[in-house]
Parts: C-alpha cells; sequence; structure tokens
C-alpha cells in the first residue's frame, strides 16, 4: 500500500488509469441514462419523480465517501506525518464538496413533488447540509491559511467533527421521525429496492465513481506538477 | 411521437432540472480542473525550457518530471 502511495510511483500509475477512465466513462453515461430515464420503472406511489433517485442517491454515497477517506487520511497526516496524504485529501476535498452539493439540491428538487416544499429542517436534510459546511471549512482551512502546521490541526479537528456527523447522518432516519426514508439499499442487511431499479442505480454509481477517480487523477496530477515546479528553482 | 417520455405525468420539469444540474455541475468541475491542469502543465514546460542543458537532462532522468514533459510533447 505504502509503495503505491508513493508520489512517483502512484503519477505514473494513475495516468494510465485516467486515460483508461476516459475511454469508457461516456458510453457508460450514455447507457446509465437510457436506463435511469427511459427503461426503469415508475415508482406505484412516487411515480416518475423516482428517477431522481438515481442521482441524488450515488451522490450522497459519494459525499459522505470522500468525508470519510477525507477524514482517514487527514488523521493519517496528523499522526504520522504522511505527506502524501496531503495532496490526496486536497484532490478528494472539491469532489466531496460538489456531490454533497448536488445531493442536497436533486434532493431539494425531489422533495417538492414528494412532499410538498424543496426544504424542510428535518435531521437527515439538517445533517447533509452540515456536512456540506464541513467541506466548505475544510477546504478554506487547507486554502487560506498559510501555517502548515496550523490548518492541519484545525483539518482534524474538522474531520473529527464531520465524523460525528456521518454517524448522524447515518442513523438519522433511525433516531428521529423524520420525512426522508430510510435506507433501501444495505450493505449488510437486506436490500428492498427492485432489481429493476438496482440496475440503473449501481449504474449511475459506477459512472459517478469512475467520474470521481477521473477528477481525483487531474487534481492529484495538478498537485504533483504545483510541486515539481518549486522544486525546478532548487535544480 | 410519445412527449410522455419527456413530460413524465407531469414530474418531467423535476426529473429533467436534476439530471440536468447533476450533469452541468459535473461538466463545469471537469472543464475547471481540466484548464488549471493545463495551464499548470504549459507553465512547467516553459519553466523547463530555461533550464540548461546539464539542468533538463537530470531533470529527464526522475521519474514524474520524465512523465509530464512526456505527456506534454504527446499532447502536441
Amino acid at each position: 500500500m505504502f509503495y503505491l502511495l508513493n508520489p512517483g510511483n502512484l503519477f505514473v500509475l494513475l495516468n494510465k488509469a485516467s486515460k483508461l477512465i476516459k475511454t469508457i466513462i461516456v458510453p457508460l453515461i450514455i447507457v446509465s441514462l437510457i436506463f435511469s430515464l427511459f427503461i426503469s420503472p415508475k415508482d406505484y406511489i412516487q411515480g416518475d419523480s423516482v428517477r431522481i433517485m438515481y442521482v441524488h442517491v450515488p451522490s450522497s454515497w459519494i459525499a459522505l465517501i470522500c468525508f470519510s477517506l477525507i477524514s482517514f487520511l487527514t488523521i493519517l497526516n496528523f499522526l504520522f506525518k504522511f505527506k502524501n496524504a496531503f495532496i490526496i485529501y486536497k484532490s478528494l476535498a472539491p469532489i466531496g464538496f460538489v456531490f454533497c452539493f448536488i445531493s442536497i439540491v436533486t434532493g431539494s428538487i425531489w422533495g417538492q413533488p414528494t412532499w410538498g416544499t424543496f426544504w424542510a429542517w428535518d435531521a437527515r436534510l439538517t445533517s447533509m447540509l452540515i456536512l456540506l459546511v464541513f467541506y466548505i471549512l475544510f477546504i478554506f482551512s487547507y486554502k487560506f491559511i498559510k501555517d502548515q502546521n496550523l490548518s492541519l490541526r484545525i483539518c482534524t479537528g474538522i474531520s473529527i467533527l464531520g465524523l460525528i456527523n456521518l454517524f448522524i447522518i447515518k442513523y438519522s432516519v433511525s433516531f428521529w421521525s423524520t420525512l426522508h426514508q430510510p435506507a433501501s439499499v444495505k450493505v449488510l442487511g437486506k436490500t428492498s429496492i427492485h432489481k429493476s431499479m438496482l440496475l440503473p442505480l449501481s449504474l449511475m454509481l459506477l459512472v459517478f465513481l469512475l467520474y470521481c477517480a477521473l477528477i481525483f487523477l487531474m487534481k492529484y496530477r495538478t498537485e504533483i506538477i504545483r510541486m515539481k515546479k518549486k522544486g525546478l528553482k532548487r535544480l | 411521437m410519445n412527449l410522455n417520455i419527456f413530460f413524465m405525468d407531469g414530474y418531467g420539469l423535476y426529473v429533467w432540472s436534476a439530471f440536468i444540474f447533476t450533469f452541468l455541475v459535473c461538466f463545469v468541475l471537469f472543464f475547471k480542473t481540466k484548464k488549471s491542469l493545463n495551464k499548470l502543465e504549459n507553465d512547467y514546460k516553459e519553466e523547463v525550457k530555461k533550464l540548461s542543458a546539464e539542468q533538463t537532462d537530470t531533470l529527464k532522468t526522475r521519474k514524474i518530471p520524465r512523465e509530464i514533459l512526456t505527456s506534454q510533447s504527446k499532447a502536441k
């Protein structure tokens, strides 16, 4: 694992992966859009508005996964001063922020036909909004605080608080009576969603994950080149 | 032509706006990231040009700079 996290090896390997993703992502987007918008069935209660799920749910998952990874890497960097972790979480944070924002906006659009309102101060919705605020604070902390040690300490603090918030997001639908429905897709439990809807959902998740990987690779490359550019002066 | 595919029994406005918003945001992030990457790669290339032949040779023995410079020439 540490061999792969070495910037030099990772740089060469990930650049090849980036080219591969670019070739397969467009056909996958087309197929997943056809499935999500036209082939998948309507919901017997929500009708066609259920199709918003295919962009809303994967976005939410990615926002949560990204923050978990960022928190893990920030704590790793704080404890072991593992410098490459900084480059990785710096590349991941904007992706997580964008997907958290997409999740909130698409959820809000879905809320209007389903609940009759774009927004409610419901436990799930509010905790997702707090996650967005954590993302903003995290990005601002590494971008605008020049003192690296102070920036790292603030980022670690935000990560720990954010992890508590992730727990609240996950269990908000169980702890409180909320408008938001409980999870239909469970990793460990029984999934209650029908296969005809699970397929487009999985396809869209795959597309979003590939997209995230592509953006991550581009951002990672940007950070490495920025570092190497500074290094040119020392030659 | 069955226009209900697009109207979706009145839900079309919500569904299409959610999808368009999602993909628009993704495209903006992609192009913004690509633009800053290209700019930085070009800046790097310009700075390498200013180096002496000896410095350039030293640079080409290193894995990452070599990879950046190779991908630059491929991009041309």
